[in-house]
């Protein structure tokens, strides 16, 4: 086992977590992060640690794949396609973001119209060419490219090169030749997926990407180096993956999610450490909350991400869904007299009303704090001082505005804010087909842990955890990444006309392309290969996904697969087709090379009554009670706490309501149900 | 109405003479400007009275119509439960995610392209009374319909008669409905045996029969050409599939086996949001949920009358006009004014013209829907979007019109076409009252081309409904948005890989149209084409669209958005004609059944957005930047705004 520091780079904070394999001990810090310049918040972080010669692998959770897609400081991107279709990353789909909203902007695409070439080539929907591509024309393509200076990488998209990539290959081949200085990205290798605009978006926001990235990247090896960190660094992908930094240089697309996946990955080695199959997560900021699952102890995965909406990226990436929810959520009441809560957020600056930054406008920290889950005292480990007047202040606004009192509108704001992250948790169970009460809630992120009871009771879901670290739990996920490679293809067939030795074929493809670009990386050993299938109902438009146990087709297996689909199905979406015939529309492959984990030290366990540190003042929605504050660092395993209590940390609260218990695990976590 | 003594088919269709209600039971008989007509109501008389006295604004106090059974529902309930803020948001972002599931099954379980690219569909959620209590973002057009829909079933299936597990089916357009492929599902739900309310779905079915294979049938002139038309049955009781239901609708379809996968899929939604609020009301307790749905209704009443309350009162008109429809070479007005009256507002169709031979007519359902569709685009979006939001709007649409269509008069196209014009002309109208809220008009046409013919590859029959989308008109502070669908919808179009992968066509462009933005200080957003070469067999096609002839209008001393278009080029000619110089057809833009034979082609193009302001204000930057882009093209630059590229 190797010494591993994991660095999530955030907005705010650049969270650091180091462990090291002869002590099994775990250390983990923060600071401020230096947006303008993410390496110098690093090396900064960095020099706190004791021992940086003894680190021999940097796991780093960046977003300078996001912020340049989000503030639109990617290249100039040139791009390519077929004739009579340069304009689709400007028609999109046609859709509407919002109904009844005329003030809205329809997005622009990452490329210019001005910049964009067409090629007199065609292949149709079954893969053969109608129009062959001509050499000259590509050569002419790219004398037009090398005429505006102004262009520094080039996306390539020709319809249908998912099935037949030979065009899109040779148009690599030429332009890599004549344009060597350019970043280049070809839609086979980002995406090849059937949807010509949204493969389209994902090839150019690569390209988009690249020059950006690789620079960032090289720079941040060359100032590691200058700082006698020798050690070799990887980047955390938006699969949960690591993958170098040559590597994500080349493929900058899969690093859009790089820093939340952290939390996921971490949840998911909780799964192994406690033995749990479904976790959903939450992680509640300032501004936002993320929600995402692990189900049968693997993470969930989506192709829906978008920079913007209507503006994709559709490789595969862990399923985080985003809600404008936060600590800093501003409550008001609209002109109906309801009251809400965000979206407007204070941000960092002014910040809540507690803050003590000129903030005036309430919102939820401000209601926490007001409820006394907060202590002013106490908050980020005491290095700031909540202004608690002034959060009484903002409150009163609103609630004269409502004839209540503070504490009634502060468990009003509470409760509304609880619903919209209960919204988010629907979208990723109940809307999915889940079940709440088979799932554990994982909450992490410093704000999550103060509504853990509230969100189990709203939700229906029976017990929670809320993890070791809880604060810096993206970074301590990162200590436990493997090198992951996901690759799909789009292929149809239909079940009355399967071709078990084609799709055979296209398996042994994708899962040599997958191993092969796990061993560029340095990963020859303990692979695991995990092969789906992508099904539907001929005539659907969107498909289930199969995992399959078998490696190789056979006309026998085949049929249990249909049998799968028709009772997945059923499950799914409470009626099936039998009989109906079944259409294969993509196949999938993952390559995982699993790397070391961590073993990790346990806490001490005890049978005494836990003492609390002092009794506080806290509201809830039966009333106030007086109840005893824990400090989390004196808890020891097996140790049993009733709600309602408060239990204090660094950079954390966990409010535990009247009926709620809490035990604490061997590993540190803490587990809570709703008592017996 | 008149129904046959054993109820099983309708006599005649009776409606109010002035606001187009249908009248069940006897009505009322007004003299009214010297004429004995049959009103809905006293409150119609009266209007109907003022307006033939007063070309100008006047006032009354706006009395909504009720039907028998509505009126026959108790008024008055004691609510049980106290009033609670925090309920309500809960309540009402609930029942929104649960419609949101309710669509991205129907989503991802449909087989129509119209379904799952296209989302042509609504899911929503209504009270026992058939009010809609909420809805998720899908297809607006559909939410103005949906509570007619729903009570002119409860005047012929008594709602205490239903029981548990029953789905009803409805699409008659002239009860409620919008056009024949509008298929409504509603599942009643109940809790301890008495009734709650209702999941409810409407989606597009793409192929009902009819004279041309996905019921657009540009030439139909009755409803007997646009396909089958359903009146309210059961298609299952107590959770038992009613198979003779099953028999007839497939047998009248040319695509069975893809109606059954949509039909299925739709009755799989309302199941779900039967099961996911049942659940709900059993947490919160009956009382509590239908206590809240009626606050969430009068919540969203005051936010409208607040809204409505900021427009100065008076009367704002408005009209457009629509080319032809498809049998005459003749263009129908459709006008609208609306009479803002404090805190409500009258928007009366009065001055449009009587009915059409071929499809443009609006049903009811449309025609009211689109006054709704065009003041919500208009007030606070946030606004929920339940029947209590529509109380201070009054709808009068006088039958026999082009607003208001009479049995047997066909209306396909009302929904499509019709639908963006009204809705677009409602908020054209209040240009006159909040300028800096109004858009110049969209491209207001869905194109709709439909076609069918048997697969090469599946030996079966194929069809498909097909829309584009068109150019935004200029608004204050923004050009208008390229290539987005009209207001009437919210779809997405087919990607051509999917397209070609379903369809035997190979689409051989899809771009844009330079200079078919109007242009303006913000100009309007550009229109695009699409050339479809049919490769492997003949393809029946027909269409309704519109806007070949008459341009989107501009709005502010801006300048009309570009036309659309229909061009065949026949194998081996190379010349480019419209089906009126190819077939003989009276419409370029609404025709039935051409055939398009292996090597023709087809080019559709879509009309572009009208312009907002005087040119002359237009930014110089912006006008560049067109050039530059290739949004505008040099000559038209010069000419709308005499500019120069700067290439001297």
């Amino acid at each position: 086992m190797r010494n591993v520091l994991g660095i999530d780079v955030g907005g705010t904070f650049t969270d650091f977590v180091a462990y090291d394999p002869r002590t099994r001990q775990v250390k983990v810090w923060k600071e401020l992060s230096t947006p303008q310049d993410p390496v110098t918040g690093i090396l900064e972080g960095l020099a706190q640690h004791a021992d940086v010669p003894g680190i021999d692998n940097l796991r780093v959770g960046t977003t300078v794949a996001t912020n340049a897609l989000l503030e639109r400081k990617g290249a100039t991107v040139a791009y390519v396609t077929t004739r009579g279709f340069r304009d689709v990353p400007f028609i999109q789909r046609g859709n509407r973001k919002a109904h009844y909203d005329m003030s809205w902007v329809k997005p622009k695409p990452l490329v210019k119209r001005r910049h964009c070439f067409e090629l007199n080539e065609r292949i149709d929907a079954y893969g053969n060419v109608v129009t062959p591509l001509d050499d000259a024309e590509v050569h002419r393509v790219a004398a037009g490219i090398r005429a505006m200076p102004e262009i520094q990488a080039v996306a390539v998209c020709l319809l249908f090169s998912y099935l037949n990539p030979t065009h899109e290959l040779r148009v690599r081949d030429i332009l890599s030749s004549e344009l060597p200085d350019l970043a280049l990205s070809i839609s086979y290798h980002v995406l090849p997926k059937w949807k010509e605009y949204e493969r389209a978006s994902t090839t150019i926001a690569d390209a988009y990407l690249k020059p950006v990235v690789g620079k960032q990247l090289k720079m941040m090896r060359g100032r590691l180096d200058g700082a006698q960190v020798h050690a070799p660094a990887v980047i955390i992908k938006s699969n949960g993956g690591e993958m170098t930094l040559d590597a994500a240089s080349e493929a900058p697309a899969q690093m859009v999610l790089s820093g939340p996946t952290g939390g996921v990955i971490a949840s998911r080695y909780v799964t192994e450490q406690l033995n749990i199959s479904h976790l959903v997560t939450i992680d509640m900021g300032g501004t936002s909350t993320d929600v995402s699952t692990v189900i049968n102890k693997k993470e969930s995965f989506t192709t829906a991400f978008e920079i913007e909406w209507g503006v994709p990226i559709q490789v595969p990436m862990i399923d985080i869904r985003t809600i404008g929810a936060g600590g800093g959520s501003i409550a008001w009441i609209d002109k109906g007299g309801m009251m809400r809560v965000g979206p407007q957020s204070a941000g960092a600056n002014p910040g809540p009303a507690c803050y003590g930054r000129g903030g005036t406008n309430a919102t939820v920290t401000d209601a926490n704090l007001a409820l006394g889950r907060i202590n002013p005292n106490n908050f980020l480990g005491g290095r700031m001082k909540l202004d608690v007047a002034a959060a009484r202040a903002a409150l009163g606004t609103i609630a004269a505005g409502l004839g209540q009192t503070v504490e009634a509108t502060a468990l009003a704001i509470a409760r509304i804010v609880d619903n919209n992250m209960v919204g988010a948790l629907r979208s990723v169970l109940i809307e999915r087909g889940f079940d709440p009460r088979d799932f554990t809630l994982c909450t992490f992120g410093g704000a999550t842990p103060l509504h853990v009871s509230a969100l189990m009771r709203e939700m229906g879901i029976p017990r929670a955890i809320v993890p070791v670290h809880p604060a810096q739990f993206s970074a301590y996920g990162f200590i436990m990444t493997n090198a992951r490679v996901d690759r799909q293809r789009t292929t149809q067939f239909i079940s009355t006309k399967f071709d078990a030795a084609r799709a055979n074929a296209i398996m042994t493809d994708l899962v040599s392309e997958s191993l092969a670009e796990l061993k560029s990386q340095g990963y020859e050993k303990a692979i695991e290969i995990h092969r789906a299938l992508e099904l539907r109902y001929l005539g659907q438009n969107y498909e289930l996904e199969l995992p399959l146990k078998i490696d190789t087709f056979t006309d026998a297996n085949i049929e249990t697969i249909w049998t799968n689909f028709h009772k997945t199905h059923k499950t799914r979406f409470g009626f099936s087709t039998p009989g109906e015939i079944i259409e294969i529309v993509n196949f999938t492959v993952t390559a995982v090379a699993r790397t070391a984990k961590p073993a990790l030290t346990k806490l001490k366990s005890s049978t005494a009554k836990p003492k609390p540190i002092e009794k506080r003042k806290v509201w809830f929605i039966g009333g106030a009670q007086e109840v005893p504050v824990y400090d989390r660092a004196t808890l020891l395993a097996g140790q049993v706490i009733k709600g309602p209590a408060l239990i204090e940390e660094a950079a954390s609260v966990t409010v535990l309501e009247p009926g709620y218990h809490l035990k604490v695990h061997p590993q540190g976590h803490m587990l809570i149900d709703r008592g017996k | 109405m008149r129904f046959s003594s054993n109820g099983y088919y309708i006599e005649k269709y009776i409606k109010c003479c002035n606001c187009g209600m249908l009248i069940y039971g006897a009505g009322q008989k007004h003299d009214v400007a010297g004429k004995m007509q049959l009103f809905c109501s006293d409150w119609c008389a009266e209007w109907a009275t003022l307006r033939a006295e007063h070309d100008g604004y006047f006032q009354l106090k706006i009395v909504q119509p009720k039907l028998p059974v509505e009126k026959a529902m108790k008024r008055g309930r004691k609510r049980k439960s106290k009033p609670d803020m925090v309920m309500m948001n809960i309540l009402d972002s609930t029942m929104v995610s649960i419609c949101r599931e309710m669509g991205i099954l129907l989503m991802k379980t449909s087989y129509s392209t119209i379904f799952n690219e296209g989302l042509d569909f609504t899911c929503a959620l209504a009270d026992a009374k058939g009010d809609m209590i909420a809805c998720a973002e899908f297809c607006p057009t559909m939410i103005g319909g949906m509570p007619l829909l729903i009570k002119t079933c409860a005047q012929e299936i008594p709602f205490d008669t239903l029981e548990e597990g029953d789905i009803i089916l409805h699409n008659d357009p002239y009860r409620g409905g919008l056009h024949c492929p509008e298929h409504t599902f509603f599942k009643p739900f109940f809790v301890d045996k008495k009734l709650v309310g209702f999941a409810v779905c409407i989606g597009h079915i793409a192929e009902i029969g009819g004279m041309v294979p996905g019921a657009f049938c540009g030439e139909a002139t009755e409803i007997f050409h646009e396909g089958m038309r359903v009146p309210p049955v059961k298609i299952r009781k107590a959770g038992k599939d009613v198979d003779e239901v099953w028999k007839l609708l497939l047998a009248n379809t040319r695509t069975p086996r893809q109606n059954f996968g949509d039909l299925s899929a739709m009755i799989g939604c309302v199941d779900l949001g039967v099961s996911r609020i049942t659940e709900i009301i059993a947490k919160y307790g009956k009382d509590i949920f239908t206590d809240t749905c009626e606050d969430l209704m009068d919540y969203a009443e005051r936010r409208m009358r607040a809204e409505l309350s900021a427009f100065k009162d008076g009367k704002y008109g408005f009209s457009d006009i629509v080319e032809n429809d498809g049998i005459e070479r003749k263009p129908y007005t459709v006008a609208i004014d609306m009479y803002v009256q404090g805190d409500e507002v009258v928007a009366d169709y009065w001055r449009s013209s009587r009915q059409a031979k071929g499809p443009i007519n609006a049903t009811l359902g449309v025609a009211t829907g689109a006054v709704y569709n065009g003041l919500l685009h208009i007030t606070d979006p946030s606004i929920p979007k339940n029947s209590g939001a529509f109380r201070p709007i009054r709808v009068v649409s006088p039958p026999g019109r082009v607003t208001n269509v009479d049995y047997p008069g066909p209306l396909v196209a009302g929904n499509t076409e019709t639908h963006p014009r009204l809705a677009n002309i409602t908020i054209g109208a209040m240009g006159a009252c909040v300028p800096e809220r109004v858009m110049a008009s969209e491209s207001c046409t869905g194109t709709n081309f439909v076609f069918g013919g048997n697969h090469p590859d599946y030996d079966e029959y194929f069809a498909c409904y097909d829309i584009m989308s068109g150019g935004w008109g200029g608004r204050f502070g923004h050009d208008g948005n390229d290539c987005v669908i009209a207001i009437n919808g919210n779809c997405r179009f087919n990607p051509t890989e999917v397209f070609e992968t379903r369809f035997p066509f190979r689409v051989e462009n899809c771009e844009m149209v330079p200079d078919s933005g109007g242009a303006g200080k913000w100009r309007g957003g550009l229109g695009y084409t699409r050339t479809l070469l049919a490769t492997a067999v003949p393809i029946t096609g027909s269409q309704c669209s519109d806007r070949h002839e008459v341009k989107p209008w501009p709005i502010f001393g801006g300048e009309p958005g570009g036309n659309g278009g229909t061009q065949i080029m026949k194998h081996g000619t190379g010349e480019w004609k419209t089906v009126r110089e190819l077939y003989g057809k009276v419409s370029t833009s609404k025709y039935a059944n051409i055939t398009l034979e292996p090597g023709d082609r087809i080019r559709l193009t879509t009309p572009g957005g009208g312009g907002y302001g005087d040119p002359a204000g237009r930014d110089a930057a912006a006008i560049a930047e067109d050039i530059a882009e290739g949004y505008v093209s040099a000559e038209a630059a010069q000419r709308s705004y005499g500019a120069d590229d700067g290439a001297n």
